[in-house]
């Protein structure tokens, strides 16, 4: 099952002793590349799998991923997509979403 | 509270595959840092269970309360709420029980449906009362093989509207034996297809009209399949499955290129008939 499949891979990265972070999509308004649910490990190098839409909002999801892995403690990012590109003109770059991001 | 314990997660994955609706709550905003991130589930008929020890019993029946908007809409979303003057949230994601293939016949078609029926994300139990026929070596890709007489599998098998049933058996008289039980349920499933020649259905349906003799037949489908010219067992599961996503999705079945066709006066032909037919 595809929703399984990130938590199952969690849960064998921890098993294999290796540091690493999930993200998670816990809420969304307005158009998203993602929906609720959607999931992706980072791991400390940077390296994703799955993903939460791709794109500067994801970076800065690994980002904060990356201090979660340091800190050891889940956090929360809001990613704001709508001060894209085309923001000054009315913003057509979509929604904002909050990620939760927890350590494995 | 680092992700979920291995027994949590355990208990997840039988609850999905023993076919129950389940929710995963997170703590996504908590006033101790310790707790952030602890896990539970949550079944819609009130089942609670969490691995995290800290969680006060207070907590958790606030945390059932605020989900079940959520649990009653089958829903994924997040909940604010607050307790003892600190905010807490969570994030309660749903993980809908699979839809519950039933293949009765484990001959050469039910082979390569079973395979394709957990390729498209169903919980497949071929049943058969041959042990012969109904093993593992046969079907390795099937959620579960069965081997037990048709008449008691569906006099005693849950049935609701996430159950799709295919009658593949090796005669008419095992197929009415089945709709037989399958007619005196209080539920009804989803689709239920049987395959079959004209003669064999009618045979069928004149023996079940002695019994039913007001029964519409709504939900069943036969013969089973879309018009594909299939012939082969791979080709026959094609146009089985295909049948049956259809009905999932309440969609016509028609190819794509017939909405296409409406914008061919704008000179857009792909699809619109100038193809020639390829004969290998």
């Amino acid at each position: 099952m595809d929703q399984m499949q990130l938590i199952k891979r969690a849960m064998e990265v921890r098993k294999g002793g290796e540091k690493a972070a999930i993200a998670t999509i816990i809420r969304t308004k307005g158009s998203t590349p993602r929906k609720t649910g959607s999931r992706m490990i980072v791991f400390p190098c940077g390296r994703i799998e799955g993903t939460i839409g791709g794109g500067c909002g994801e970076a800065e999801v690994i980002e904060k991923a990356l201090e979660v892995i340091q800190s050891n403690t889940p956090s929360q990012k809001r990613v704001d997509l709508t001060k894209g590109l085309f923001f000054e003109d009315g913003g057509i770059c979509g929604g904002i979403m909050d990620v939760f991001i927890e350590p494995i | 509270m680092q992700l979920m314990s291995r027994n949590l997660f355990a208990q997840l994955e039988k609850s999905i595959n023993n076919r129950k609706d389940t929710f995963l709550i997170t703590i996504t905003d908590y006033p101790d840092n310790k707790t952030l991130g602890a896990k539970a589930l949550l079944w819609p008929d009130g089942g609670f269970c969490t691995d995290d020890s800290l969680l006060p019993q207070d907590v958790k029946d606030l945390l059932i309360a605020q989900c079940s908007k959520l649990v009653a809409k089958r829903r994924s979303g997040a909940v604010k709420f607050v307790w003892k003057d600190s905010k807490i949230e969570c994030f309660a994601e749903y993980f809908p029980a699979p839809l519950h293939l039933i293949v009765a016949g484990a001959g050469h078609v039910c082979e390569p449906v079973a395979e394709m029926g957990r390729m498209l994300g169903f919980f497949v139990t071929v049943i058969d009362d041959r042990e012969e026929f109904a093993n593992r070596e046969r079907f390795p890709f099937a959620s579960e093989v069965v081997c037990q007489s048709y008449l008691h599998y569906f006099r005693n098998v849950d049935i609701s509207e996430k159950t799709y049933i295919l009658l593949l058996t090796r005669g008419h008289k095992y197929d009415v034996l089945s709709l037989n039980e399958l007619l005196k349920r209080n539920s009804q499933a989803g689709y239920i297809g049987m395959i079959g020649s004209r003669r064999r259905i009618s045979g069928v349906f004149k023996e079940l009209q002695q019994d039913f003799p007001d029964e519409s037949f709504d939900n069943l489908y036969t013969p089973v399949g879309l018009d594909i010219g299939a012939e082969t067992p791979a080709e026959i599961a094609v146009s089985i499955m295909a049948e049956i996503l259809k009905v999932k999705n309440q969609k016509s079945g028609n190819s794509l290129n017939t909405q296409i066709k409406k914008y061919a006066k704008m000179g857009f032909h792909e699809g619109a008939g100038k193809w020639t037919k390829c004969s290998s």
